[in-house]
């Protein structure tokens, strides 16, 4: 193929220049509110920049965003939630994307279904029964409830995922393994964990944003403001926001604040961000 | 017809019109009064009156509604002749509501003459095809509306008599006698209501058709047009309105539908959606005349008709096209009254017979392979190998996700609401649901919303009224239009910026990239803000640019979208849109990097176009790989849950099945938690998705086969 003309080539940069502002509208109305800092309530007068450049909210809701929580209670609570979710959901899930993975069993098809299904089902249809039972447990509105939650969203994605990155490791290493002797178990630790971790973590990473930036079923559940995570603390400043309590700019700086690492690991790791996604085998 | 011999075939159509006139006769006694029936028995009893007094010439200037022409008046007219005569029904608005107090007297004969001509409509499918029949004879807002005193039950019948006639015009046999009966009986139909004519577009199309592939398109031009002329002659013979100002009055009436349906009051204020014919075939009325209907069957007809769509295009092409021109008529014609899908309920049953017939068949045939389909032999020794693994996971997997879905079906056949919540806490529940299940607990039938404070088991009672909802209320309908249409748009975006990235020699592609794929980078919560910082009435940029910049801005036709259902849909489709582009825009480079250029510069040196070299070479080759991807987008579109959350704020025009079960359960929600209703709706989501998931196993496999070849 020879290389493109010179027509198109402007053409295409064209498109890609109208479809660059398209997305990037709403990102700069955001940042542009977020570094605003004559900004006292909503903004009266449409502008394309701040008044004011400042870097005020951003001092503003590192302090306290969120009522009188602190951010760093809102962050600690996000990672321990999501953390917990994610390593729950894998260190459970593990054994079955194992067997999944590698041998043949009567009824393993229909279990791939199952899982493939319940990887699917939207969070709510997990949510309201685990609701009556958290609640019975008594611990609904705590922070290990909600590592239940997100760790129940999590889960099957994560054996569907695991399984998926077992079955990337060649067998002929694993059979390798037991004729010297190694079992079963000793090879899925020494061979088949090492081999498969990139994918391992890939598939943590994602359990661990599903938690990260969950917020509306967790305000089904917690009603303490301590137990509060930070993408729920952003949903209500939404609320706060638009009903006219709190400055446009705060909720602007905290949005890009909760935001940056996630699009840093994104560009990062798209690749294989979106197979995992997308449910591919690899 | 020697098929006609059978004495089974001849027996199933006297049950089918004997099973049609039962409901329908039934319907006639017990339906309420509907808008626009006073109207029309005003107009009936004009020409009763007309008759009574041999005034003939009183034809030509009598037509109550004169927007729609005389022949159904007509004849409901000549059913109130052995009636006593009445006092005029009064006159009254088309804003006006259903007038209750219409004598029984008048309101039976004309209503039972509609039903009359509903029974015949289904008789004639029936010998046509029995099992269409019977779906036709028991589609509710079928027989709804022709058995009331409308304008529908004639055209209906006639637009068939027009489309069969044509169809038996086609064997041969007879050709110009069965062409002559088409066109009489479609001056008819266009003498009774003028939308029921669209059938005679799906016959030219049809006939165009057959004559193109004949080759010689010469005479279809002169049959065709002697065809139209013949049925406009007798379409003026049977409307004596028009007589005396024949051009004049019928511009009147056509453009008052016009008129009608961009300006008048009611089809303002009902303020319909575009895709509202979709939630009425989809629906049945039994919630505005309940006790009436035996079977609502109608949203099973459209769904098997869907099925059914393939083999009736190569069975019946003109039905085909009348369904697919019918329901582009509506979804295009602004006025969305739901009399108006009767046009196409007769293909529509027809279609779904089709589509039961094929199930069946498949399921036959599934059944018969049983024994010839390979069983995979397993390993004892490598089951058990596997029992180790299996069990730490399925302890977990089950305590996390199994068992919260076998406790939301317990869930489903009890009350549970947010009042009982005390008693389901102290095992209500368990005790509901194992002594409903053993027979120990009789159920009952609650009113929703359910308001005990104890847990009561209700059996399957609750899941039709959910799903009168969810169908009724249109969200089963906006949610999966909401998916494809999502989908579509992602699609063409996504892949055609892929294919732009994909050209050689393309400046700065990286960096456009790295732009492209911010979007899904950004977690859904603070999309839908970005977004909402703008939309928000009143306050959001959108607005404040519409204040600066006046009457100028182009954007300005996006102010008040949260108000209409078609603006608030095109809205929240941009978010949707902008955030999932992207993901299939990746998947669509991958894909395109797997194809070998050396297909491309093979289609060069032939001299293929661009749109060739698309249409012909990259599509076929990239659409097995992106597929399944497409499947999975789709499924999450159907799930879309946070975007639609955080718009709710404003007015809610309609929402997805998952944040419909979300608002039904929230104890402090619009709903007030009611908890087996959500829980009734997550299983009907998991119904849906077991279908989108054996769609995703199925592409999957053929992927990887491809991918292995």
């Amino acid at each position: 193929m020879r290389k493109i003309p010179l027509l198109r080539q402007i053409l295409t940069q064209g498109i890609f220049l109208l479809v660059s502002v398209l997305i990037l509208i709403p990102i700069w109305g955001t940042i542009r509110l977020a570094f605003d800092g004559a900004l006292i309530g909503r903004p009266t007068q449409f502008s394309f920049l701040p008044k004011e450049f400042s870097f005020a909210p951003f001092l503003k809701v590192l302090d306290k965003p969120y009522q009188s929580v602190q951010f760093e209670v809102l962050l600690k609570n996000s990672l321990i939630v999501s953390f917990g979710a994610a390593a729950l959901a894998l260190v459970l899930g593990a054994s079955l994307a194992y067997a999944f993975a590698r041998f043949r069993f009567p009824g393993q098809k229909t279990g791939l279904f199952i899982l493939l299904l319940a990887a699917l089902l939207p969070p709510i249809a997990f949510a309201t029964p685990l609701y009556i039972i958290l609640s019975l447990l008594k611990v609904r509105t705590t922070l290990f409830g909600l590592i239940i939650v997100y760790a129940a969203f999590a889960m099957p994605f994560a054996i569907w995922n695991l399984r998926a990155a077992f079955q990337a490791v060649p067998k002929e290493v694993e059979e390798a393994a037991y004729l010297d002797g190694a079992g079963h178990f000793k090879s899925f630790l020494l061979i088949n964990l090492p081999i498969a971790l990139p994918a391992i973590s890939v598939t943590a990473l994602i359990a661990f944003l599903m938690g990260y930036t969950e917020f509306a079923i967790g305000w089904l559940f917690v009603d303490k403001a301590d137990n509060v995570t930070l993408s729920m603390a952003t949903y209500a400043l939404v609320y706060g926001q638009f009903s006219g309590a709190q400055p446009w700019s705060d909720l602007g700086a905290l949005a890009i604040i909760m935001s940056v690492p996630v699009i840093v690991i994104f560009i990062i790791f798209q690749r294989t961000l979106m197979e995992r996604m997308l449910f591919q085998e690899t | 017809m020697t098929r006609f011999k059978t004495p089974l075939y001849i027996l199933a159509i006297a049950f089918v019109v004997f099973a049609g006139w039962m409901v329908r006769a039934r319907a006639v006694s017990m339906l309420s009064i509907d808008f626009d029936e006073d109207d029309y028995l005003r107009a009936s009893q004009e020409y009763a009156h007309l008759i009574r007094t041999s005034d003939w010439s009183g034809f030509l200037e009598t037509n109550y509604r004169p927007e729609h022409p005389p022949l159904a008046k007509i004849v409901m007219g000549l059913s109130l002749l052995s009636t006593p005569e009445e006092a005029l029904t009064p006159d009254a608005a088309t804003t006006a509501g259903p007038n209750s107090h219409l004598p029984r007297a008048l309101l039976t004969p004309a209503r039972t003459i509609n039903a009359i001509f509903g029974t015949l409509t289904v008789f004639l499918l029936a010998i046509f095809d029995p099992l269409a029949g019977l779906l036709l004879a028991t589609h509710t807002f079928t027989i709804k509306y022709v058995s009331q005193v409308m304008l529908e039950a004639l055209p209906a019948l006639t637009s068939l008599v027009t489309v069969l006639a044509y169809v038996q015009s086609k064997k041969g046999k007879a050709r110009t006698n069965w062409l002559v009966a088409s066109a009489v009986f479609l001056g008819l139909t266009a003498a009774s209501k003028y939308l029921y004519c669209l059938v005679a577009v799906a016959i030219l199309i049809d006939w165009f058709w057959d004559e193109k592939q004949k080759g010689n398109l010469r005479p279809f031009y002169t049959q065709a047009l002697l065809w139209g002329i013949f049925s406009i002659l007798v379409f003026f013979a049977t409307d004596p309105y028009l007589w005396p100002a024949p051009i004049e009055r019928l511009k009147e009436s056509v453009l008052y539908h016009a008129g009608y349906s961009t300006g008048a009051s009611e089809v303002k204020n009902a303020d319909y959606p575009i895709w509202q014919p979709f939630v009425w075939v989809t629906m049945s009325p039994t919630q505005w005349h309940p006790g009436v209907f035996l079977v609502a069957p109608d949203f099973f007809i459209t769904l098997f008709a869907i099925f059914g769509i393939r083999h009736l295009w190569k069975k019946q092409r003109v039905f085909a096209f009348w369904l697919a021109i019918a329901f582009l008529f509506l979804l295009v014609w602004p006025t969305k009254w739901p009399q108006y899908i009767l046009m196409l309920t007769v293909p529509l049953s027809f279609s779904a017979s089709q589509g039961i017939r094929q199930v069946w068949l498949n399921g036959m045939e599934w059944w018969k392979d049983r024994k010839s389909r390979e069983k995979i032999k397993y390993n004892p020794r490598e089951t058990r190998q596997a029992i180790p693994w299996l069990i730490p996971g399925l302890i977990a997997f089950t305590l996390l996700t199994l068992l919260p879905f076998i406790f939301q079906l317990a869930v489903s056949v009890t009350d549970f609401n947010r009042l009982s919540i005390r008693d389901g806490f102290q095992g209500g529940i368990w005790r509901e649901f194992l002594g409903g299940i053993t027979g120990q607990i009789a159920a009952i039938q609650p009113e929703f919303p359910f308001d005990s404070n104890k847990v009561q088991f209700t059996g399957l009672a609750s899941y039709g009224p959910v799903f009168d909802f969810i169908t009724g209320s249109g969200v089963l309908v906006f949610n999966i239009i909401w998916a494809s249409v999502s989908i579509a748009l992602q699609t063409t975006l996504g892949l055609g910026l892929a294919l732009l990235l994909h050209q050689k020699g393309v400046r700065f592609g990286k960096f456009w990239q790295a732009i492209f794929i911010l979007p899904w980078a950004i977690p859904e919560l603070i999309g839908a803000l970005l977004w909402l910082n703008i939309f928000v009435p009143d306050v959001g940029f959108l607005a404040l640019a519409a204040q600066k910049y006046g009457a100028g801005f182009p954007f300005n036709f996006l102010i008040g979208w949260e108000r209409t259902p078609n603006l608030w849909f095109f809205v929240l489709l941009i978010p949707a849109i902008w955030y999932g582009f992207p993901l299939i825009m990746l998947a669509s480079s991958a894909g395109l990097k797997m194809i070998p250029t050396d297909v491309f510069e093979a289609a060069a040196i032939d001299g293929a176009t661009i749109w060739e070299t698309f249409r012909y070479i990259t599509l076929p080759l990239l659409m097995p790989l992106l597929l399944p991807a497409l499947i999975i987008r789709a499924i999450f579109a159907f799930n879309q849950f946070y975007l639609l959350w955080a718009f709710q704020y404003w007015k809610q025009q309609s929402s997805t099945l998952a944040l419909l079960s979300y608002n039904l359960f929230n104890p402090s929600g619009p709903f007030n938690g009611q908890f087996s209703a959500s829980a009734i709706v997550n299983i009907i989501t998991v119904i849906i998705l077991i279908g989108f998931v054996a769609l995703f196993n199925r592409e999957t496999r053929s992927k990887e086969e491809l991918k292995n070849a």
